[in-house]
């Protein structure tokens, strides 16, 4: 885990780059725990948009909705650390630090372009 | 599907946060983080935490009664002292444009205020709970839940759009100095 993680130290920038798709899916690839909780964060702003998106296009109503993207949100998230990257989630500060990465931005995110497309397409 | 100009309101809100956000970072970047005092604060914090996070890891395997672990411990407590120090010092040294970008803040919120005082800038998709649509109905006329005001609007624009330009330039805050999260579990340290 060692010798992983000062490999991993040449891999993507700490300050939160977008990592690239490769990465994304390898449970082989070095991982640090900054990569890790950067990784997630972006995958849960994409999360976010991609639902807010669909969500105000189809459209989606109702309070439910945003219960629905949160489940789907951390599910995805939690499937992502467990059964892609295979991780020890102890080693990365536990399931809470995991699964916050980036969820209020997220939620923001997702708020934003739900109602901008809902507002704009369907009145 | 056709597009509406009945709610071109919120784009227009969009793009002025978008066009905000970069401002506030330009001048962020221009008054702290292109200076050398930030920079090495800034990678003191780094190289810290990731001592720490090591040490944490070996200090793990350590039988609980041994003069190694317990020098170990207070290395640990010695340089989390030095981490909250050094993010107390960029704490401070980030207040200076802190200020400038408040103002550039209170004054495009004056300006949007004024144009959309009033105005239903776009539909919520949701009957929000009472105490958002304090912020979400603010000012506006009538009953209708899905109202939405300016201020719930650039609200929403000012955390998401910010906060992930902050992130993809590289100017976001260091975890460790951002404080416990939601979900955190206090830590227990062995001695």
């Amino acid at each position: 885990m060692r010798e992983r993680g000062k490999a991993s130290k040449q891999l993507a920038d700490a300050n939160g780059d977008a990592p690239s798709k490769s990465k994304l899916l390898d449970p082989a690839s070095p991982l640090e725990k900054e990569e890790l909780l950067d990784k997630l964060y972006w995958i849960r702003q994409a999360i976010g948009l991609f639902c807010g998106l669909l969500w105000g296009g189809i459209p989606l109503v109702g309070s439910f909705w945003i219960v629905v993207f949160v489940a789907l949100s951390s599910a995805t998230i939690y499937g992502y650390y467990t059964f892609t990257l295979k991780i020890d989630e102890e080693e990365f500060g536990g399931h809470g630090t995991l699964l916050q990465e980036g969820m209020f931005t997220s939620a923001m995110l997702f708020l934003l372009s739900w109602i901008i497309v809902y507002s704009i397409l369907h009145f | 599907m056709a597009l509406s100009m009945k709610y071109l309101d919120s784009v227009i809100i969009l793009a002025i946060s978008f066009a905000t956000a970069a401002i506030c970072e330009v001048i962020s970047w221009v008054l702290i983080y292109r200076t050398p005092s930030y920079k090495s604060l800034r990678s003191s914090i780094d190289r810290a935490s990731r001592k720490l996070e090591v040490m944490k890891g070996a200090s793990a395997g350590i039988p609980a009664v041994s003069s190694t672990k317990s020098s170990k411990v207070k290395k640990m407590d010695r340089l989390e002292n030095s981490l909250k120090e050094s993010s107390r010092d960029l704490s401070f040294a980030k207040f200076k444009s802190g200020g400038v970008v408040a103002i550039v803040l209170v004054i495009v919120f004056g300006l949007l205020n004024s144009l959309f005082e009033g105005k239903v800038v776009a539909k919520l998709p949701f009957s929000p709970i009472p105490f958002i649509q304090r912020m979400s109905h603010r000012g506006l006329l009538g009953d209708d839940p899905t109202d939405c005001a300016m201020v719930f609007l650039y609200f929403l624009c000012s955390v998401s759009i910010r906060s992930n330009l902050q992130k993809i330039l590289g100017f976001a805050p260091p975890r460790n100095t951002a404080g416990p999260g939601l979900f955190s579990m206090p830590e227990t340290k062995s001695r």
